[in-house]
């Protein structure tokens, strides 16, 4: 063991092979215990196999089963039942209007994130060190803020009654917003819940794209003006596909995260609107689940779809990510 | 060292399996049941000096059982009751809201009561609770206390609108809602009724009062009304009504009734008996202000939803006799009597009705009880309620995103879906 950090690093290291080298170096393999790695790796797979790995198997599992609240209290065994929780869900009409629902809307979030986020980034990289500052507090401390308590303060904003916008726009004059209420109408609850899912989603992609754009070799940008290229030619020819790896992780990580959306409009729903026609999948499947009459069965059906329907959109994304890594 | 390790750490774990083993023991023994009795009530449905007294009395009774009466709030207690009942020690004694007792109880989580009715006074119980606490002609929830709603009304802008006597039926109701709008046009968001388009507690008294109901079942299925020809036109009529005096949302639920009221940007709100005494004591000033009526129908009172809670055993409990000697105390006349005078809440027997004569609020909120209606007697009714079936229908009407005959068509469609699952 202790002879190892001696010998390792003896040759400097010049390019992609020096690197190899060092990490991945005959002689430090022999020395280390086969074990050694597993050992190390075992703390993080056993946390991922109680908080992730279990959960899901049995998830998929009940859902080939009859399982209501009646077996649960009263200790029942199951019954498998095969597709019949499958069969009942993708019968029903309901379900097709919340997944498409949940698709344009997830959509629609993704791509407002990463725009506005790509925005502020370019923004952060121009601004002095003073607004910079003040601009990423400013971020931090709303990423900071609790998701319900977040909504809730937005909802209190845009309220029928007390709310300042409406306020606002009526004194400004752009219009009477008195008593104009935001949610009663379906697409403008689900618009209000994506300016909220929105702002909540910024700092952490415009931070990560801020990192991403100050990696970029000042010379690159040098160049494209030596050559004449204005803002945007700069923007995509040099910043965008030096940034497209980190653009990919981003946008399959709000994919995830927009398409399980939940308490945003289950607050939401709280204040106003009609819960029918706002319903998203995760919604939809807390009630199959536990509305009520609970039927854990079904909820898990409808939880496995919308899982697999995930993970085809995500399987795209992930296809271009190795491609990527294998040219670079 | 390391292997020593292990095996004090294994026997220090058999010690403890054995240890809880014993503690098992101990506690299913017939003979020497100490409890601890867990109580699960409702935060608001008992005033904490009633507790605490019927709490005492109880220890003195029963010498070494400790009682941990636990307050538990309304929002998602179905699902949270659901899981306590599956678990091995549940709350022994539990007050459930009265809409939500047939479907615990249809999935096994409640002791079956029946034998123990007469020996719990259950001659004298108020009907509709009695019914709530029955599923299949077993009783699994005691009736515990009930509420209804009342209309309470700020008696200074009914006089300043000139209006002497409070409206005796419905068409009364729109004609001094107008006068109380004409009057108070200068205040900004002012309503004469102010009633939110999801309070369907309020709102469905309008649509029993013309022969509406919400479901019947025929054999063993459920089908909804609310299609049929008298629910459809209460419903329109609510809607005329609403627009006519009050500008509430159409998608708002009853949260902020309070507050409106208190702001003075509202004459008239529906709510339970006792929101009188929060309105005075938020707002002092309007305390000698306020009255009470009951809902106007088209010529009489109109039928009242009649709310309430019901207390039953789990079936899991350890503690079946203590639970049951407990719910005889709780549901008994001297701790009932304590409950409707410092509570203000309708006690769970006929013979005590007449607590309160001399009181202004709730004597009308007593006698508007006398005709009330129910939400179906389904253990699927709480699906409907949590998927928010009849406050969508409402919204949908109010808001004019739907007609009332396409409203009521999608929401029969949705309680045939729920109650026959």
């Amino acid at each position: 063991m202790q002879h190892v950090t001696s010998a390792a690093p003896a040759t400097p290291l010049t390019g992609p092979a020096g690197r190899r080298s060092r990490l991945f170096g005959r002689r430090r393999a022999a020395t280390v215990p086969w074990h050694v790695p597993y050992l190390l790796l075992a703390p993080a797979a056993l946390a991922l196999g109680a908080a992730v790995v279990f959960p899901f198997v049995y998830l998929v599992a009940i859902s080939f089963q009859q399982f209501r609240a009646r077996e649960l209290i009263q200790d029942l065994p199951t019954h498998w039942v095969g597709l019949t929780n499958y069969r009942y869900i993708l019968a029903k009409p309901e379900f097709w209007s919340v997944l498409g629902r949940t698709l344009i809307f997830a959509g629609v979030n993704v791509a407002l994130t990463i725009a506005v986020g790509m925005g502020i980034a370019l923004l952060l990289q121009r601004l002095g060190t003073r607004m910079r500052l003040l601009l990423s507090i400013s971020m931090v401390l709303a990423w900071a803020t609790p998701t319900v308590t977040a909504t809730q303060v937005w909802q209190w904003l845009f309220d029928r009654d007390f709310g300042v916008v409406n306020w606002v726009l009526t004194s400004l004059r752009l219009g009477n917003f008195t008593q104009h209420s935001w949610l009663s109408d379906p697409t403008s609850l689900l618009g209000l819940a994506t300016l909220i899912v929105v702002w909540g989603a910024l700092p952490f992609v415009s931070l990560v794209l801020y990192a991403g754009l100050s990696q970029v070799p000042e010379d690159l940008y040098e160049a494209a003006r030596v050559d004449g290229a204005n803002a945007w030619a700069t923007f995509r020819r040099v910043s965008l596909p030096l940034l497209a790896p980190i653009l990919l992780v981003l946008t399959l990580l709000s994919t995830i995260w927009d398409f399980r959306v939940f308490t945003q409009i289950f607050v939401l729903q709280k204040s106003g609107g009609i819960s029918e026609d706002t319903n998203l999948i995760g919604i939809w499947a807390y009630h199959q689940s536990f509305g009520g009459t609970p039927n854990y069965g079904r909820g898990a059906a409808t939880a496995f779809i919308g899982v697999v329907i995930l993970l085809m959109i995500t399987a795209v994304l992930v296809g271009r990510m190795v491609r990527i890594g294998d040219e670079s | 060292m390391k292997r020593s390790n292990v095996v004090v750490g294994i026997v220090a774990l058999g010690v403890a399996l054995v240890a809880a083993a014993c503690g098992n023991a101990a506690t299913v023994a017939p003979t020497a049941d100490t409890g601890p009795l867990t109580v699960w009530l409702m935060n608001g449905s008992a005033p904490d000096a009633v507790i605490s007294a019927l709490n005492t009395e109880f220890q003195a009774a029963h010498p070494g059982v400790t009682v941990n009466v636990e307050l538990q709030q309304w929002g998602g207690i179905s699902d949270k009751t659901n899981t306590a009942l599956s678990t091995q020690s549940p709350p022994d004694v539990l007050e459930m809201g009265n809409t939500l007792v047939s479907g615990f109880a249809s999935a096994g989580g409640l002791a079956d009561l029946t034998s123990k009715q007469s020996s719990l006074g259950g001659g004298t119980w108020l009907q509709s609770l009695k019914e709530a606490g029955t599923l299949d002609g077993k009783l699994y929830g005691v009736p515990y206390y009930a509420g209804d709603r009342v209309v309470v009304y700020n008696k200074d802008l009914f006089a300043r609108a000139g209006i002497s006597a409070p409206p005796a039926n419905r068409d009364e109701l729109i004609a001094d809602g107008q006068k109380l709008m004409t009057a108070n046009a200068s205040v900004p968001g002012f309503s004469a009724l102010y009633l939110p388009g999801k309070d369907w507690y309020a709102i469905f008294s309008w649509v029993f009062d013309s022969g509406g109901n919400i479901a019947t079942k025929s054999g063993t299925k459920w089908a909804g009304t609310l299609e049929d020809s008298a629910a459809q036109s209460a419903l329109s009529w609510v809607k005329d009504m609403r627009s006519k005096v009050g500008t509430a949302p159409g998608d708002g639920d009853e949260t902020k009734d309070d507050s409106v009221f208190e702001s003075g940007k509202a004459a008239m709100v529906i709510e339970a008996g006792w929101h009188y005494g929060v309105i005075a004591k938020d707002k002092p000033e309007l305390k000698d202000k306020l009255g009470v009526f009951p809902i106007p129908g088209a010529s009489a009172a109109a039928p009242v939803f009649l709310g309430g809670s019901n207390l039953g055993i789990a079936a899991k409990s350890k503690h079946q006799g203590l639970a049951l000697d407990y719910i005889k105390l709780l549901a008994g006349s001297k701790y009932q009597t304590q409950l409707a005078v410092q509570g203000g809440v309708i006690p769970n027997s006929t013979t005590l009705l007449n607590l309160h004569a001399s009181d202004p609020v709730l004597s009308v909120a007593d006698a508007a009880a006398a005709r009330s209606w129910f939400v179906p007697n389904s253990p699927n009714w709480a699906s409907v309620e949590s998927n928010n079936i009849l406050q969508d229908m409402l919204a949908k009407i109010f808001t004019g995103r739907a007609s009332v005959a396409d409203a009521t068509k999608a929401a029969d469609q949705a309680l045939a879906d729920k109650l026959n699952q």
